[in-house]
């Protein structure tokens, strides 16, 4: 965005392009911010749970393989509601009306699709049964870091940084280091996220 | 026959007020924003955005409504009719400034 204050016809023209871009993404991104931090702070208890539960209660989980499942889809519909409740009250403190209440709706129907193809996917790919649930978090993950890369090409690129960031804070631990993945890979997810809501803050759009 | 020259709304031309009415007339007309969100978006000082909301709202573009919501007190801004029809003025002329061509 320009900040010049040269007022020649060409500067505002491209004044009014820029603003124009710059208020309807602000209406996208009402509240990002909290939600961002809420979910690395939901990704990273999921992660410290599983490391938990594959570390000290490993019997139930090799007998019980689908655990992960339920354990994860509470965590996801705790993330789903607080995200509505805090994208609502965010879009009402900066605008009263319709374009703000389209703008919430799009944005929260673009987020159920993501978390809605991270559950169903795998589904679709056979991976729901015993030999192959294991490699349904790599998945689900892989979506959801799509989902966050789709959504900052189109409002804020620093978002998609943030998508491939929980992308590698997922897959470089689970490919380097074994048991202690889950543990690692919590810790870099908080870290990407406090990132993202960081540089969100300072950028001032949510 | 002589083309009247064509005049730009000083009041709207004026950069951060362009970038003002520019947000306000992109949401629909009953819509409003509040001045934090605004400032924020802007990215403008409290002062620098008070002085031009004034100026705008002198020439009947905008109206700054004070509201209390949840016992705390919110500033909205909403783009007047008149202003909405002065920024297409606006816009209008802007193009035609920019499509001009000398005759040679």
């Amino acid at each position: 965005m320009q900040s010049t204050n040269d007022s020649s016809p060409e500067n505002s023209w491209q004044t009014i392009h820029d603003t124009m871009d710059q208020s309807r993404n602000s209406m996208y991104l009402a509240g990002m911010n909290t939600i961002l931090l809420m979910w690395g702070g939901l990704m990273a208890l999921g992660y410290l749970g599983q490391f938990a539960i594959l570390s000290f209660a490993s019997d139930f989980a090799d007998r019980s393989p689908w655990i992960l499942a339920p354990f994860w889809l509470v965590i996801v519909a705790i993330g789903i509601v607080a995200s509505g409740i805090v994208g609502h009250r965010a879009s009402k403190s900066r605008s009263d009306g319709d374009a703000a209440r389209n703008a919430g709706l799009r944005v929260f129907a673009f987020w159920m699709v993501v978390v809605a193809a991270a559950f169903l996917i795998p589904g679709a790919a056979g991976l729901w049964n015993d030999e192959t649930a294991s490699s349904i978090p790599g998945v689900a993950i892989g979506i959801i870091a799509l989902g966050y890369t789709l959504f900052g090409i189109m409002h804020r690129p620093g978002l998609a940084v943030v998508g491939v960031g929980i992308a590698a804070a997922y897959f470089i631990p689970d490919y380097l280091l074994g048991d202690i993945a889950e543990a690692v890979t919590a810790v870099l997810m908080l870290a990407v996220v406090f990132a993202g809501a960081f540089w969100l803050r300072k950028s001032g759009v949510a | 026959m002589t083309q009247e020259p064509l005049v730009l709304d000083e009041i709207i031309h004026q950069p951060v007020r362009l970038r003002i009415m520019t947000m306000l007339v992109s949401i629909p007309e009953s819509d409003r924003v509040t001045y934090g969100f605004v400032q924020k978006s802007l990215d403008l000082t409290g002062g620098n955005l008070t002085t031009h909301l004034r100026k705008l709202e002198n020439a009947d573009y905008l109206n700054v409504t004070k509201e209390f919501h949840n016992q705390k007190p919110r500033t909205w801004i909403q783009a007047t009719v008149a202003g909405r029809q002065a920024f297409t003025e606006y816009f209008t002329n802007l193009q035609k400034v920019l499509s001009w061509r000398p005759e040679s």
